[in-house]
């Protein structure tokens, strides 16, 4: 048998607060969230790209001397040259300029998209879903009946009355852009506020207001972030597929779908009127939607240890 | 006996009432809860018995009965404030030890709600010492209160809503099956807490679980439920020693000692309601078989049960 | 008595985003024929883990194992693929799980995945396949199983989805069973008659089985044999009566301490085991329970015990069996328990290591 000192052979008790320590680095659930984005390469990609995308579209289009609305007809139809990088268009507008100044309004309208996903969308199918019963019926009615409206049908009406600007683009989002958003938190409200956690600040007294801005919305957020950046690439698409229908903006307003209108009936002598507007279109929707995916496998509950 | 603190008469609690899938979650039971008591509550799921407990911290709207807490009725018509001063008197302790923290707050935020909830302190400062105070009241220390709930073991985590509970001083608590999901080592943890918190702060418990042991250990007296009724109400020795009813009997065959001497030989009873051959006129209600011993059963059992 | 499994020195540990958690640090253990083994231990022991690798369960990655061998049938579990695996899971080894309801296929009918097996495995046809699962269910005590075979698990109450869950996993006479806390979600008087049912069903087919559970109770009425976990290791193993009337590890006196006893009407505290179960990210150095156990030695907070032979068939892993430790009065509730059992040798032996 093996040697061993006598008096390792004391009994010497427990060593209690060694064992509620907690030895592992605290990780809070974002945390979490970013380090299994992180290793989701296409993802971090698209992030960039995106980052890249609303950088020029801030500051591209001071890049150049030109103005957006600037004509020279003596320079028009120009092919992409150290002078104009991509090329001008037919009244001789630089093509570089007005693509960034669309990627602003493209970005706008998709931020205006989402926001009012948040503040509508979250609202309404918070309430619908914490309230249940009767007021959950006739919201989400409510709610079924606006998308049963044809949107394309909407918009032209809109147009119509109010005149084709940006305002009466983002009145027609906010129509019925929410709706989806509203049903995906009635889901994840229904689903949550069964939860203990619900309950005990119930019997502890939590109002509403604070079970839904302390509980309910917190841990909805997943959910809520994942479709607020699907919904920021469909209305950017939808932005230039309306313009492109030639139900966009008025000129000389720039945006992608309107450039690549314009640059449609040029297409087979100047190409480069309809490719860089549409390019841009596909990287960002691609962009966008990569994150998107990214974000909902790192927020997956699934995933979690 | 002690002061009745609270007092549950008639209590009934059904789901989609009128509609072909009604539910009689709890139907028409009344017991009384003494101050300074441990009541437990002990049957199979479906039962009720955490209906029951739902119904009287109100997180239910009960479909008929009394709840009186201290002679005032809890169901009654109330002002928010009668409300709030109420949900600081009772408080719960629930099962799920992984569903009833919210993932997204801190521990200190999580103890420190009811104290948020009710202003129970004027600055930050004195909002952590509370906190720290509570942790350290259940086992737990202040690292603890920066971190998020999925960094405890189950444990910990029911020693956190425990700690939640407390912070607002309440007089009676209501546990759910507060130990049903943890570890035997750990049960004992907990059971040991609560009877700790009981002896320093006079605090009353209904207790619910579906572990007879436990609840036998931890209750002064116990309450029987079988499909929304209670069937017998005893002293928990007496209930142990004696049971009347015969589902309590088949309950109490059914539980597994830890001696596989005892295991070899034991013999359990099935329960079969058809067992009572009730009529249709004869009255069914909790009677007095010997004192503070209570059965639901007919007169005719009840003389048959009070010669025993 | 014929060995149909032998574990040895298995190692399983899984990859997390705080390091690499050791799940199962150097079990061993072995199961004859026509015997139940039951595995304790409080969550995170284990024991799930252990039971989960024999059948090649883990997800891999994160798991990994990392050392050790699993005979089963003369051959190496751990070396096989899973294709291999496929043509032994359902067939030569089968598994109960906890909650019945997440087990079952929810879009299937009862008899359809008691049938699924028997075609693949069996190579049954069609129409006897239905008439064998109409025997299972009738085995396993679903009354009027012509009819229950073709509905749906929502058709099913808990208890009677347990047994239709054994009904599948008995399908192809395995002759291991793991059943993995194939009681706990149950209530008592349900969880009775299911162990009624597996202990009738093994009396009928000798079927070996590894029956999972932290409830001592349910120990006391299914096993042959008991394994305590703790911290990824067998702590104490042996026959039903040496764990319940002779413990000698203080994590097994522990676990029986903190059981109330329905005789006893002492309102005294329950001898709890204080503390956490440590992470075993970083297991600590000596004896895991070392932090936790009040018969701590000085020695276990340095160097892990050792096993000890206590009979033929009695081993446990702690320093207080060596020869210098002191002698320690286990705490009352065990006191009660003990019996002296006349297959102890005279004084525990140490196993040498590498055996």
């Amino acid at each position: 048998m093996m040697q061993i000192p006598n008096d390792k052979f004391k009994v010497v008790g427990t060593h209690l607060s060694d064992t509620e320590k907690i030895s592992k680095p605290s990780l809070s659930f974002w945390k979490d969230v970013f380090i299994r984005f992180r290793k989701n390469k296409l993802a971090v990609f698209g992030l960039i790209l995106l980052a890249i995308l609303i950088f020029m579209a801030i500051f591209g289009p001071y890049m150049t001397e030109y103005d957006y609305k600037m004509t020279d007809l003596t320079n028009k139809n120009q092919a992409p040259s150290a002078e104009h990088w991509f090329g001008t268009d037919d009244l001789g507008r630089d093509v570089f300029t007005r693509t960034w100044e669309g990627a602003r309004i493209s970005i706008f309208i998709g931020v205006a998209a989402a926001l009012i996903d948040l503040f509508i969308g979250v609202a309404w199918g918070g309430i619908a879903g914490y309230k249940g019963g009767r007021t959950d019926e006739l919201m989400m009615r409510g709610a079924d009946i606006l998308s049963g409206i044809p949107y394309l049908l909407l918009v032209i009406l809109l147009m119509v009355v109010l005149g084709q600007s940006l305002g009466t683009m983002i009145i027609a989002m906010t129509i019925t852009g929410w709706i989806n958003m509203s049903r995906i938190v009635r889901g994840q409200v229904l689903m949550l506020k069964s939860q203990e956690y619900v309950l005990a600040s119930k019997t502890l007294g939590a109002s509403t207001s604070r079970i839904m801005s302390k509980h309910l919305i917190p841990n909805s957020m997943g959910p809520i972030l994942v479709t607020m950046t699907l919904t920021v690439p469909s209305a950017i698409f939808t932005e230039a597929y309306l313009g492109f229908l030639g139900l966009g903006l008025t000129p000389p307003l720039a945006s992608w779908g309107t450039m690549a209108n314009d640059g449609l009936p040029a297409l087979r002598y100047y190409p480069w009127r309809l490719f860089f507007p549409a390019t841009f279109i596909c990287l960002t929707i691609f962009a966008f939607n990569v994150v998107g995916d990214g974000l909902r496998d790192a927020l997956d509950p699934r995933m979690r240890k | 006996m002690a002061e009745k603190l609270l007092e549950i008469k008639n209590l009934k609690q059904h789901f989609n009432v009128g509609k072909p899938n009604m539910v009689k979650a709890v139907d028409g039971i009344s017991f009384d809860i003494y101050k300074g008591e441990t009541l437990g509550l002990v049957g199979e799921s479906g039962c009720g018995k955490s209906t029951t407990g739902r119904s009287i911290i109100r997180l239910y709207d009960a479909t008929d009965g009394q709840v009186n807490y201290d002679g005032v009725n809890v169901h009654g018509k109330k002002s928010a404030k009668d409300l709030k001063a109420f949900n600081r008197k009772m408080q719960m302790i629930f099962q799920d030890p992984y569903a009833s923290l919210n993932p997204r707050m801190t521990v200190a935020d999580i103890i420190a709600e009811g104290i948020d909830i009710h202003g129970l302190v004027k600055t930050k400062k004195e909002r952590m010492e509370r906190v720290y105070e509570l942790l350290e009241t259940v086992g737990l220390n202040k690292e603890h209160a920066n971190r998020y709930p999925h960094e405890f073991s189950g444990g910990q985590r029911q020693r956190i809503g425990i700690a939640r509970a407390l912070a607002v001083d309440p007089e009676f608590i209501i546990a759910d099956e507060p130990i049903s999901a943890l570890d035997v080592s750990i049960q004992a943890q907990v059971v040991n807490l609560m009877k700790k918190l009981q002896r320093e702060k006079g605090l009353t418990y209904l207790f619910i679980a579906h572990d007879l042991s436990m609840v036998k250990y931890i209750s002064d007296r116990i309450g029987v439920m079988y499909f929304g009724k209670l069937v017998e109400l005893a002293p928990a020795n007496e209930l142990y020693n004696n049971p009347i009813h015969p589902y309590t009997q088949s309950l109490l065959s059914a539980i597994p000692l830890p001696d596989p001497e005892s295991e070899r030989t034991r013999q359990r009873k099935a329960y079969d309601p058809a067992v009572h051959q009730y009529s249709d006129d004869e009255q069914l209600e909790m009677r007095e078989v010997s004192p503070g011993h209570f059965v639901y059963c007919s007169e005719k059992e009840f003389k048959q049960y009070s010669v025993k | 008595m014929e060995k149909i499994l032998e574990v040895k020195d298995l190692k399983v540990s899984f990859q997390t985003y705080g390091g690499q958690v050791q799940a199962v640090r150097g079990v061993s253990f072995d199961l004859h024929k026509g015997e139940t083994l039951a595995i304790v231990g409080e969550s995170g022991s284990g024991k799930s883990v252990t039971a989960q690798t024999l059948m090649k369960l883990i997800p891999m990655p994160p798991g990994k194992i990392t050392g050790g061998q699993i005979m089963f049938n003369g051959e190496d579990i751990v070396k096989k693929t899973d294709k291999a695996m496929e043509k032994i899971r359902g067939k030569e080894m089968s598994m109960i799980f906890q909650d019945p309801m997440t087990s079952l296929n929810p879009t299937m009918k009862i008899g359809t995945q008691i049938m699924e097996g028997l075609i693949k495995h069996q190579k049954m046809a069609k129409a006897d396949a239905k008439k064998r699962a109409i025997e299972l269910l009738k085995l396993v005590g679903i009354p009027m199983p012509e009819r229950r075979v073709n509905q749906y698990p929502h058709e099913f109450s808990g208890g009677m989805r347990q047994r239709a869950m054994i009904a599948i996993a008995l399908a192809a006479d395995p002759k291991l069973l793991i059943a993995d806390e194939p009681t706990t979600a149950l209530d008592v008087t349900i969880q009775a008659q299911i162990l009624e049912l597996m202990k009738a069903l093994q009396g009928k087919l000798d079927t070996s089985i590894i029956f999972i559970t932290h409830d001592l109770g349910v120990v006391a009425n299914v096993a042959d044999r008991v394994a305590v976990m703790y911290a990824g290791q067998i702590v104490e193993i042996g026959t039903v009566d040496e764990i319940f009337y002779d413990p000698r590890h203080p994590y097994t006196w522990g676990l029986l301490a903190s059981m109330p006893s329905l005789e006893n009407n002492d309102h005294d505290e329950l001898a709890a085991i204080p503390g956490t179960p440590p992470d075993l990210t970083n297991p600590p150095v000596g004896d895991a329970f070392a932090a936790r156990n009040k018969y701590a030695l000085a020695i276990d907070y340095e160097e892990e015990p050792p096993m000890f032979q206590i009979s033929e068939t009695h081993f446990a892993k702690t320093w207080l069996l060596h020869p210098d430790a002191p002698n320690v009065e286990p705490p009352e509730a065990v006191q009660k328990r003990i019996r002296s059992l006349s297959s102890n040798f005279e004084k525990p032996v140490l196993v040498k290591e590498g055996k």
